[in-house]
């Protein structure tokens, strides 16, 4: 969860790309910025104030760096929410160690929740970068629309 | 990124640090100036980097800033010669590309029947996200390994379609057992299904006829109404490309190559993970000609249901998101080349050995889709091609989709169809905003381009009657 921090930046915000489209997201701790970019993954195609669900679902992903294990993280989401048929609104990791990512996501089914964006076909290694700045760090993440 | 003018729409950026080739792009100087505003020609010398490229890394004139490789980038790599196929160079949506009917119906007979039409197309075209119209595993099985030829057999279609189709629908070489149990569970149910984006189902009418002769080989008459559907190959092709992308890394790593850009992550054709690569795109592929199959089937249902009958006919399906070993002379001699088209269509000249019956004098349709509720065109390859047979796939995109929403409401973009016309059936209206006419490039000097420059020659300019959007 975001916590305090959320009252300072936003957990993401959408930058400029012609064709797909492209999110920083912030976070205090690596895993915060994990969960705030899995956050702004969906909200770029839906509101996600509006969505509340329970249905949980497991995700694990393995990658060999932080950069790695971010892409790894959020097509996992992005593919069990395609095969759940839900639209996931609440992130958490529980683990985030060398190797592996371990966490879940909840949300409610895609069916009735209306798309605002084109929906993200994949997450890309373009551009991606994963910074620690003194404030705590931050994600540069460009997905195919 | 400098570049200079070498011909009358050509221009080129020279090789320097890793660059094996120049880049070349296909554009006048108003395109070019859009193009370099963003960063789709770094992207173009990116390209230049991959081991084997030969001759050049060519844009199309509807380049625009992708991933990996711009939009409407090509690049062949020399497959004996260590070339590398790199997925970036395909893109996620594998096989992509658009599938044109043409009928002999009017405007005046369409608009007759246009509510009834319209109506039965929004009710059976599944759009959006989630499942298509076949959810049949077993259809699955056949369609991953043969393509729109399982889709035939299985009943969909007329016997003549797959002439009509590049590669007759069927991707050769198709590995259906190297794709992931995660990419069938996310994407197995949607055959059938446009999705959303960019893709569409457009009902249209041809206004202008450029090349009489190649327009009555392609079964394209002036005033006639047709069906244009542009989609890929959905969850399926999207999870196979992440699959291999990940598995690519690695393995580029252990063969010693270096890209500039993560996401043109390579390995040679000649190597098991460029073979794995290979096969499992094919499989991927092949699911994506079945697709476009089915959708088609769908639209004659729709036109018989909605009062026309079933006057559809294939005029032709071209892949834009595809890598393909193909011959090609370099230096005089002919070489195996792994052909990557990212955004970009396959444009065979008269003559060649691969042209269907029928289509040898004239060359293969290039379909070419212009932005809702603007032209679509239809151009015919030309031998003097000078991008390994290849040209333009689209308007391409000008305006972010941050930038094309906040300029008006999806709700006054289809009033504004509505008032053309042109009748519109979203998936969601507010996303129409995202895909306005204003936010791509003007198509007919795309075209125009791609006949100055060789690539492809216009055969006649179509306009829109109806869209169906996810």
């Amino acid at each position: 969860m975001v916590g305090g921090r959320a009252l300072r930046t936003p957990r993401y915000e959408v930058i400029e790309h012609t064709a797909d489209a492209a999110i920083i997201a912030y976070g205090d701790t690596p895993a915060d910025l994990f969960e705030n970019a899995a956050y702004g993954m969906f909200d770029i195609m839906f509101d996600l104030d509006a969505v509340a669900g329970s249905s949980s679902r497991p995700v694990v992903a393995a990658g060999d760096s932080l950069e790695d294990l971010l892409v790894a993280w959020l097509s996992s989401l992005l593919a069990e929410a395609e095969i759940a048929g839900l639209v996931f609104c609440g992130f958490t990791v529980d683990r985030l160690e060398e190797g592996g990512v371990q966490g879940s996501a909840h949300g409610a089914p895609v069916s009735g929740v209306e798309l605002l964006g084109p929906p993200v076909k994949a997450v890309t290694y373009h551009d991606l970068a994963v910074v620690e700045v003194p404030e705590g760090w931050w994600a540069r993440v460009v997905f195919d629309v | 990124m400098e570049a200079r003018r070498v011909g009358d729409v050509v221009w080129e950026l020279e090789p320097r640090g890793g660059m094996r080739v120049p880049g070349r792009v296909f554009a006048t100087p108003e395109l070019f100036e859009r193009a370099a505003h963003d960063r789709a020609l770094d992207q173009v010398a990116n390209v230049a980097h991959l081991p084997g490229i030969v001759g050049a890394s060519f844009a199309m004139p509807d380049i625009h800033w992708g991933y990996g490789f711009p939009i409407g980038g090509v690049a062949a790599t020399d497959v004996a010669d260590g070339g590398v196929v790199s997925p970036g160079g395909v893109g996620f949506d594998i096989c992509c590309g658009v599938r044109l009917l043409a009928s002999p119906v009017t405007v005046a007979e369409f608009r007759r029947h246009g509510d009834g039409v319209m109506g039965e197309l929004d009710a059976r075209i599944p759009r959006g996200l989630g499942e298509g119209s076949i959810a049949s595993r077993r259809l699955l099985a056949d369609v991953l390994e043969r393509g729109a030829a399982a889709a035939l057999d299985a009943g969909f279609g007329t016997g003549d379609d797959l002439d009509r189709c590049e590669e007759r629908g069927t991707s050769e070489g198709a590995r259906p057992d190297l794709i992931t149990r995660r990419a069938l569970d996310r994407g197995g149910t949607q055959l059938g299904s446009l999705g959303a984006g960019n893709h569409f189902l457009e009902v249209q009418v041809v206004d202008r006829v450029e090349d009489s002769e190649a327009a009555l080989a392609f079964g394209i008459r002036e005033g006639a109404v047709c069906v244009m559907i542009h989609c890929g190959s959905r969850g399926l092709g999207h999870q196979t490309c992440t699959d291999h992308l990940e598995e690519m890394g690695r393995a580029m790593r252990r063969h010693g190559i270096e890209v500039p850009d993560r996401q043109l992550a390579c390995v040679p054709v000649e190597s098991d993970e460029g073979r794995r690569y290979l096969g499992s795109m094919a499989a991927a592929a092949n699911f994506a000609w079945a697709n476009r199959h089915v959708l088609a089937h769908e639209a004659r249902v729709a036109f018989a249901a909605g009062g026309i009958g079933d006057p559809l006919r294939l005029v032709f399906d071209v892949a834009h998101n595809l890598a393909k070993v193909e011959e090609h002379a370099v230096g005089g001699e002919a070489r195996r080349l792994c052909v990557h088209r990212k955004g970009a269509t396959r444009a065979f000249g008269p003559g060649h050995p691969d042209l269907p019956p029928g289509l040898e004098r004239v060359g293969q349709p290039v379909l070419v889709p212009g932005s809702m509720g603007t032209a679509s065109w239809v151009l015919a390859g030309s031998v003097e091609n000078p991008a390994w047979a290849s040209a333009a796939h689209g308007a391409g995109r000008v305006m972010s989709r941050k930038r094309a929403k906040a300029e008006q409401r999806g709700a006054d973009v289809r009033a504004g169809l509505e008032a053309e016309g042109i009748a519109v059936r979203p998936g969601s209206v507010r996303l129409l905003s995202e895909e306005a006419p204003y936010a791509y490039k003007d198509v007919d000097e795309v075209v125009s381009v791609c006949d100055r420059a060789g690539l492809a020659s216009p055969v006649a300019r179509l306009r829109p009657l109806g869209v169906v959007k996810g």
